[in-house]
């Protein structure tokens, strides 16, 4: 296991910011989401070894960040949330200087710099000093620093903050690549659940620095059925009648967002298809029944704060609408 | 899509575990001398040099015209350079009639004189250029997420910076004091004068050390209170003045105490009209020629009671003792103790201070 937390608990003063947080996390791409001020930064903090914990233990490909945490981030890349810099350097000598703080050869350092630039697609605004680039493009820079010594672990903290949609999409790209072809572990710390949603294999909720929700995006997000959801314009109650003459079990679903249906094989799906037209429903889309994301981590922070309600230290953090 | 995008490749080589600190000081160097200012001040800080290896080269001439038998003597008229060595010597308590004992004096005194008078000062304000922008600028960009994210700690942060800053220092203090050692070689009558005066350079480096090190820290601990680099300039150059200031009045105050005392003798006074007194080996009536240059090279035989309250005047005494021309303990003690208390408790602000934000 790439990343394995076991009860990790980190005070600073009467404050607990981390409480017994148990997590693993296994190869491909985990979201790591919660509201500002979930312990999102100490929990990656804790990874690198650089807070000392009140309890608990990490590891990172089995080594102990607290005993050995220069091993540990040899193995690991981070893209800080904050915009980060050294003052007057370009972006290739950023990228450069990094590859060569990781331990890299001078001269391989700037061929992998130029490497992993172009695969960021930087064009010549590498050579332009950091602080002068734009948002994206010192996002380019910060993730090319962050994976040219080719870490096994990528932690990165709002990738996509400031980045145009097409920008947005390619970084998203690059993140599916390193997982899928190359077998890194990539956790990504984002408020966007729309990315969680998109590419993420897995999912941890953080609140009030304790796990609330934890595992695979399929299962967080997934029904207890294996339904299909059948949205369109039409009479729902005249198509629901139509697939049960056509030997489909169906039911219009509660919420009105169309019809509920099991649709095993494929002559099933022929049939749902001639019962549409048989109830004059026009078909707009037939999917697998997930709720949206947004809807369990809403879902998540209410039973947080009806969990919470009463302990002292959480007196006004609730997150519930007001 | 790039030319030369050849995708996101694994990187098969092995990482190095070492020289994290090498790497920090060659790039905190490089973009220090971006700075145009401090080029020029390094330029203009070599120009003391060009003086005192006119000192070496005139103290040569006069061994030379003394050797030859030639009348060499301060009252000559000044119009070689044997005459003006032959002041130089006369400040310095160096005896012609014995070269070989005036040459380890004279050198060691020039180079004492050298490394106090101008380069201290001009050490002041290369380290007030460089020094307040490399932690605090790294504070201000957050560049301490570039560093403590990767495999180094905080002593090779530290240990960069601190070499960063000394390569600087070293070239201000270091280098042209060994390069004038090289040309009092060059214009003496024998190589063999290197042998001879082959203790020099080790003096020099230990006393540049005793320069480089306190400031240095010094300077980058208040480099690492503040993420405004112009705060942290301000701090540096306040501390030297009002030190500066506080031991010059303290020792004024003494000196006036002493003229109280003794009206008739004045001896206080005397000294800040450039009368130095009481070193049995100066001449005549122990008033040399060149008293700014006596005094730059340590021959003022009166305890400074006050030498520990200031950078300058302190490492000025430790630089004495270490040219083996102060040995008087009571004297070099308490600023050598001033000094090692101000590189630890600025090395302990260092520590505390430099990943401080990656710990918050």
């Amino acid at each position: 296991m790439p990343l394995r937390l076991e009860g990790v608990t980190k005070r600073y003063g009467a404050r607990t910011v981390l409480d017994g947080v148990s997590v693993e996390v296994p190869p491909g791409i985990t979201g790591l989401v919660g509201p500002n001020g979930a312990g999102k930064s100490t929990l990656v903090r804790a990874i690198l070894g650089l807070v000392r914990l009140a309890a608990g233990s990490a590891r990172v490909y089995g080594l102990d960040p607290a005993t050995v945490p220069l091993a540990v981030r040899r193995r690991i890349g981070v893209v800080p949330e904050d915009d980060c810099s050294v003052p007057g350097l370009s972006g290739v000598e950023m990228v450069q200087y990094a590859a060569r703080l990781s331990g890299l050869p001078s001269t391989e350092a700037l061929r992998r710099a130029h490497e992993v630039l172009d695969w960021c697609d930087a064009g010549q605004e590498r050579y332009r000093e950091v602080e002068t680039l734009s948002v994206g493009m010192r996002q380019k820079v910060a993730f090319a620093a962050a994976i040219v010594h080719d870490p096994d672990l990528v932690i990165l903290d709002e990738p996509t903050n400031g980045l145009d949609p097409l920008e947005r999409r390619a970084m998203l790209g690059r993140l599916v690549a390193l997982a899928r072809d190359h077998g890194k572990t990539i956790l990504v710390s984002t408020h966007v659940l729309r990315d969680v949603q998109s590419i993420c294999d897995r999912l941890v909720l953080l609140v009030r620095g304790r796990v609330r929700l934890a595992g695979s995006i399929a299962e967080l997000t997934g029904t207890d059925t294996d339904e299909l959801r059948l949205r369109g314009a039409g009479p729902t109650a005249r198509l629901v009648a139509c697939l049960t003459a056509h030997g489909v079990a169906a039911r219009e679903a509660a919420d009105g967002g169309g019809v509920l249906l099991r649709a095993a094989d494929t002559a099933a799906l022929h049939a749902v298809w001639l019962a549409a037209h048989d109830a004059g429903f026009a078909v707009e889309s037939l999917a697998a029944d997930r709720r949206p994301l947004e809807d369990v981590f809403l879902a998540a922070l209410a039973a947080a704060d009806a969990a919470d309600a009463g302990r002292p230290e959480d007196e006004g953090r609730s997150h519930a609408p007001a | 899509m790039p030319l030369h995008d050849v995708g996101y490749r694994p990187w098969t080589g092995t990482p190095r575990s070492r020289g994290a600190a090498a790497v920090i000081a060659g790039t905190g160097i490089r973009l220090a001398f971006k700075s145009r200012w401090l080029r020029r001040v390094l330029l203009f800080a070599w120009s003391p040099a060009l003086v005192f290896a006119g000192g070496f080269f005139a103290f040569e001439q006069a061994v030379e015209e003394s050797a030859r038998g030639e009348p060499v003597s301060p009252t000559r008229r000044l119009d070689n350079f044997g005459t003006i060595g032959a002041l130089v010597a006369d400040s310095l308590g160096g005896r012609l009639d014995e070269p070989e004992a005036a040459r380890r004096t004279v050198w060691s005194r020039l180079l004492l004189a050298f490394m106090r008078a101008p380069q201290a000062v001009l050490l002041a304000v290369v380290v007030g250029l460089v020094a307040p922008k490399l932690i605090a600028g790294d504070l201000r960009a957050r560049a301490w997420l570039v560093y403590f994210t990767r495999p180094l700690g905080r002593t090779d942060y530290i240990l960069g910076k601190v070499l960063a800053l000394a390569a600087i220092v070293g070239l201000v203090t270091l280098v042209p004091a060994l390069v004038l050692w090289i040309v009092g070689v060059l214009v003496s009558p024998s190589v063999w004068v290197a042998v001879a005066t082959s203790d020099l350079p080790l003096r020099i480096v230990a006393a540049a050390a005793a320069v480089t090190l306190p400031t240095v820290l010094l300077a980058l601990a208040y480099s690492s209170l503040t993420a405004e680099s112009r705060i942290a300039t301000f701090a540096w150059f306040a501390t030297w003045v009002a030190c500066w200031i506080a031991h010059g009045a303290l020792t004024g105050a003494d000196m006036a105490a002493e003229a109280a005392r003794a009206p008739t003798a004045n001896r206080g006074f005397d000294r800040l009209l450039g009368q130095v007194a009481g070193d049995p080996r100066l001449p005549r009536d122990g008033r040399p020629p060149l008293g700014w240059l006596a005094r730059a090279a340590g021959l003022e035989r009166t305890v400074d009671r006050w030498s520990w309250l200031s950078l300058y005047h302190a490492q000025g005494i430790v630089q004495a003792w270490i040219f083996g021309i102060e040995d008087r303990l009571a004297v070099v003690l308490p600023p050598l103790l001033a000094l090692l208390a101000v590189a630890l408790v600025s090395l302990v602000i260092l520590f505390r201070r430099v990943d401080a934000p990656a710990r918050a």
